[in-house]
């Protein structure tokens, strides 16, 4: 958010070593105020120690300008951490010969597996929730374990330490809406290539260079069987006269098998690419239509020789005519009727209307008023569908800063972890198992296996369960029990050993001064009903991050 | 009559208060019905237990019709063979045989405790997975705009004077749709982690009661109700004390998320906590690609379901006279097999029913053939059983519900068109 110095210095001076620093409150401070703390709860994983301050100094706008432009922001401290991450130096071949070697690892232990026990177990190839490499110990398993627990930790060091917040958010939210489970064959080898090259770089462009990045994509052509697509009545050659389709290693057991058989269309990926990714699934389209989008996206598949890209093999593709939405697709045309089909997709005005909702689905309100709707509709028209210009006007429109949609949305379980641990000024290292406590509150990261993501609205994420997980989450992440994450509540709160100065003290830095009364009171009683003013410290640290106060933003 | 109930309560539990709060009424009334909670339990109660397959499981290949003709004309590479060939269907009536990875249901078929259910499903034609799994949660194909799930509305209208929060259970990170509403209900992810953790019981007690100090006084709505339920649920487990579980009868959970989820029902079962309906789910059935016949990825899925239904009806052995079980699945798929060996989104499925007063033994519903004039748009399998047919006859004759208008709103429940499947 802010250059390197800044944060130093706030830290060093000891900004929070002082009772609450007296900023004087004036009614249009605390407007103000009310103000940094909305964009630090909306626009980023919450605050930090000292940012609603920051954030006041540098002024809101500025702030939110500068937020929408994150080439322009320095991440020097994040660039420190990702540094140490192997995965982010690996290539796909890399990860890819890993996971072939994994494979034969995994089927010469199933040969030497006793059969009787198959029941139990063995069949278990597509638990969700369940990373298959674990069933493995080997020497494979273990080392593509170890490389996707980074990689999901990645995620989470950018996500508590990156100054470019928004930037992080837009990433989670595209990541989410273009869904792909990882744990679907070769998925682990995709994944990285997947968020690196295609989810990032266009995050905050335009959202038909995105659809299509994320169409010719080995990931989602894998992950929504595109691959496995070809014009009806195809047969493919025999084994070893087609390159592209001679058996290789880097193929997986199905495409080996279907290389081998005559093949035809699969409507899976049409039928998303229109209900989830563009349409939505009021959109308009029939099954005629999924068919048809199915039959012009024929061809478009991996190369297995070469690190599993994208290739169009135009003898799979079915080139007769087609009609989508009522335009002809002539007959006759290869790959470019494809780009044609999602260059419409992208611009069909229930596509606006669909991605705008979603949008403010995530920055609004979980049921979002057309207001804001409409302001990120008209942005899409006039920048042709570029996503910074839509974010713009979504922020900018009278919803996003209306009393009655502050502080309503509940935070998601990544949303509530990674805004504990800035809260905290938590620091994580390559460990992923912080990234895994994701499980215990049922969003584990690339681990979703249906293709809509994970909701968004609060009745998806508050239950009974769900909240005492964050209770514990809570208490350990304030005690230095946090694993992967390292603490130092000195940084965040003095200890103090004065009961209100103590409340006060937590309120601001973990609630920025939102608490209401009673949680005040009960912030005191607990406090004085603990000797050590350390350990205290480290309750209310705890209380306050499992209040309902810190649960909503 | 239920909403006159609910106002009178509602006033006596001082919840005008929080109206000027801004507080949606829905919770209220949630709010207001725990007060009703009395404090012990008697013994056994009937439990409904719903099973949600999701992704859509092939109804075809699950309960195969043998005796169609076009059943293999249409699938020459994924069919389950004739019973009787190498890797053969199980013969059911002559005309239907079990998948035969399904082997271990048999017995309850032939002792007439599970019913098996063809060419049912939702009268919505989405084919969009995710539209007809809430369709068939919130019991309303068609119409998005339901806020609660007919699980949930069971719960509600069934005025039960034994309101536990245990209820309505699911197991899982999540509460489905299913469960969502204003009955009290709880998700549980796993029942010996349920609670705040610490080392000393001292300290433990200590943060459970700060936390439920914390939210009886500062939550609202949803929060406040979930984290209430939770606090009652700690107290209710603690006094039960289910301990450590071992299954009855020699019992063999498989693994994988479904066999986690049927133990753990199968304990709060047994812990008498007042558990009426629970609900799991298990996913992997979204088979468009090499889904295999007697063999294969299908045939992996469902030979773990039937060893997980088997280990839960082993575990809880004559208990199982209280409790069904029924499975359900939002749509099924194509007739014909794909290009790659797989199977599209369809339309009609198959269910099952087991436990309880199930009166099986036989293959239910009419069957529409598959012949090419009588499918569904031209491809699918027809919708002879409206879902709501078959869930509401097992709610009433079961649980005994009386409201099925309400949980089914807008849905004519005629008995007349019930299948039969439970006595």
């Amino acid at each position: 958010m802010l250059a390197k110095p800044v944060i130093m210095g706030a830290l060093l001076s000891g900004f929070w070593g002082l009772p609450q620093a007296p900023v004087v409150r004036s009614d249009s401070d605390s407007t103000e105020r009310a103000r940094a703390m909305h964009v630090l709860t909306r626009l980023a994983y919450g605050p930090g120690p000292g940012d609603v301050d920051r954030v006041m100094r540098m002024g809101v706008d500025a702030y939110i300008e500068q937020q929408l432009h994150p080439e322009r922001i320095r991440d020097d401290r994040l660039d420190r951490v990702l540094d140490g991450f192997e995965i982010l130096k690996m290539s796909t071949a890399e990860l890819e010969t890993i996971f072939r070697n994994l494979r034969r690892e995994r089927a010469e232990a199933a040969m030497r597996a006793d059969r009787d026990s198959a029941g139990y177990g063995g069949q278990m190839r597509m638990r969700p929730g369940q990373q298959p490499a674990q069933r493995g110990a080997g020497e494979y398993a273990t080392r593509l374990r170890t490389l996707m627990g980074e990689f999901r930790q990645v995620a989470m060091a950018r996500s508590v330490l990156a100054e470019q917040q928004l930037y992080e958010i837009v990433v989670d939210f595209w990541t989410n809406h273009f869904n792909v489970y990882i744990h679907k064959g070769a998925g682990p080898a995709m994944m990285p290539r997947y968020i690196e090259e295609t989810i990032r770089p266009n995050a905050l462009g335009r959202f038909e260079d995105l659809l299509i990045a994320t169409a010719r994509s080995p990931a989602m052509l894998y992950y929504l069987d595109n691959v496995e697509s070809v014009a009806p009545g195809f047969a493919p050659p025999g084994r070893g006269r087609r390159p592209a389709m001679r058996q290789q290693d880097g193929m997986s057991d199905s495409m080996r098998m279907q290389a081998r058989r005559p093949r035809g269309l699969n409507e899976n990926y049409a039928r998303e690419l229109m209900e989830l990714h563009t349409l939505g699934v009021d959109g308009g389209y029939t099954q005629d239509d999924v068919i048809d989008v199915a039959r012009i996206l024929t061809g478009w598949t991996l190369n297995p020789r070469v690190d599993l890209n994208f290739i169009f093999y135009s003898r799979a593709h079915d080139f007769g005519e087609k009609t989508v939405l009522g335009r002809t697709f002539p007959a006759g045309r290869g790959i470019e009727e494809g780009i044609e089909l999602l260059q419409m997709l992208a611009a069909h005005p229930a596509t606006r209307r669909h991605i705008s909702a979603k949008l403010c689905a995530r920055f609004v309100a979980d049921e979002p008023p057309s207001g804001c709707i409409d302001a990120g509709i008209h942005a899409w028209e006039r920048s042709d569908g570029n996503i910074r210009d839509v974010l713009a006007a979504i922020i900018a429109s009278p919803e996003f800063w209306a009393e009655e949609y502050r502080g309503n949305k509940m935070k998601t379980p990544l949303e509530f972890l990674v805004s504990a641990v800035r809260a905290v000024d938590g620091v994580p290292g390559t460990d992923p198992a912080f990234a895994l406590t994701l499980r215990r509150l049922g969003q584990p990261l690339y681990e979703y296996e249906p293709p809509t993501g994970y909701p968004e609205t609060q009745e998806s994420w508050v239950n009974s369960g769900a909240l005492l997980e964050r209770f514990n989450l809570a208490v350990a992440i304030a005690a230095g029990r946090m694993d992967g994450v390292s603490v130092d509540l000195d940084n965040v709160v003095p200890i103090i050993s004065d009961h209100d100065a103590l409340v006060d003290a937590v309120n601001h830095a973990i609630l920025g001064g939102t608490a209401s009364p009673t949680t005040v009171r009960v912030l005191r009683d607990q406090a004085a009903a603990t000797n050590s003013p350390r350990e205290a410290r480290a309750l209310l640290v705890g209380l306050a991050i499992g209040s309902p106060e810190f649960q909503r933003q | 009559m239920c909403d006159r109930i609910d106002r009178r309560v509602f006033v006596k539990a001082g919840g005008l208060a929080l109206l000027s709060f801004g507080v949606d009424p829905i919770f209220l009334t949630r709010a207001a019905y725990a007060l009703q909670r009395p404090d012990s339990l008697s013994a056994r109660k009937k439990t409904l237990v719903c099973v949600f397959l999701r992704g859509a499981v092939d109804g075809l290949n699950m309960i195969v019709p043998h005796g169609d003709p076009d059943y293999y004309k249409e699938r020459p590479r994924i069919a389950v063979p004739r019973p009787g060939s190498p890797g053969g269907a199980i013969d059911l009536d002559g005309y239907f045989g079990l998948h035969p990875r399904l082997a271990g249901l048999m017995p309850y078929f032939r002792d007439g405790s599970l019913a098996l259910v063809h060419a049912v499903g939702s009268p919505d034609a989405t084919r969009s997975h995710f539209d007809a799994q809430d369709y068939m949660e919130t019991g309303t194909p068609g119409v998005k705009s339901t806020a609660d799930g007919w699980m949930n509305r069971h719960l509600r209208h069934r005025a039960e004077h034994r309101e536990t929060p245990f209820r309505g259970v699911a197991v899982g990170p999540q509460l489905p749709r299913a469960l969502r509403g204003n009955a009290p209900t709880l998700a549980i992810d796993n029942l010996e982690a349920f609670g705040l953790r610490a080392g000393q019981a001292a300290v433990r007690d200590r943060l459970t009661s700060a936390f439920e100090e914390l939210y009886a006084a500062s939550a609202t709505g949803l929060v406040a109700s979930s984290s209430e339920e939770a606090f009652e649920a700690i107290r209710m487990l603690e006094s039960a004390n289910p301990g450590r579980y071992s299954p009855a009868n020699g019992a063999r959970y498989p693994s994988g998320r479904l066999g986690r989820s049927l133990r753990q029902i199968a304990q709060l079962i047994k812990a008498d906590l007042g558990v009426e309906m629970a609900f799991a789910d298990m996913g992997g059935w979204d088979t468009h690609v090499n889904q295999g016949g007697s063999q294969g990825t299908l045939a992996g899925r469902f030979l773990n379901y039937a060893t997980t239904l088997t280990a839960f009806a082993t575990d809880l052995g004559e208990r199982m006279a209280d409790v069904t079980v029924m499975t359900m699945t939002e749509f099924g798929r194509t007739v014909a097999e794909n290009g790659n060996a797989g199977t599209d989104h369809g339309h009609a499925t198959a269910m099952l029913v087991l436990g309880g007063a199930t009166k099986g033994g036989k293959v239910f519903g009419r069957w529409p053939t598959l012949e090419p004039e009588k499918r569904f748009e031209g491809r699918d399998l027809e919708v002879t059983t409206d879902f709501r047919d078959l869930f509401g006859e097992v709610l009433t004759k079961h649980l005994g519900a009386t409201a099925l208008d309400k949980v089914f709103p807008g849905y004519q429940n005629e008995r007349s068109q019930w299948l039969g499947v439970t006595g």
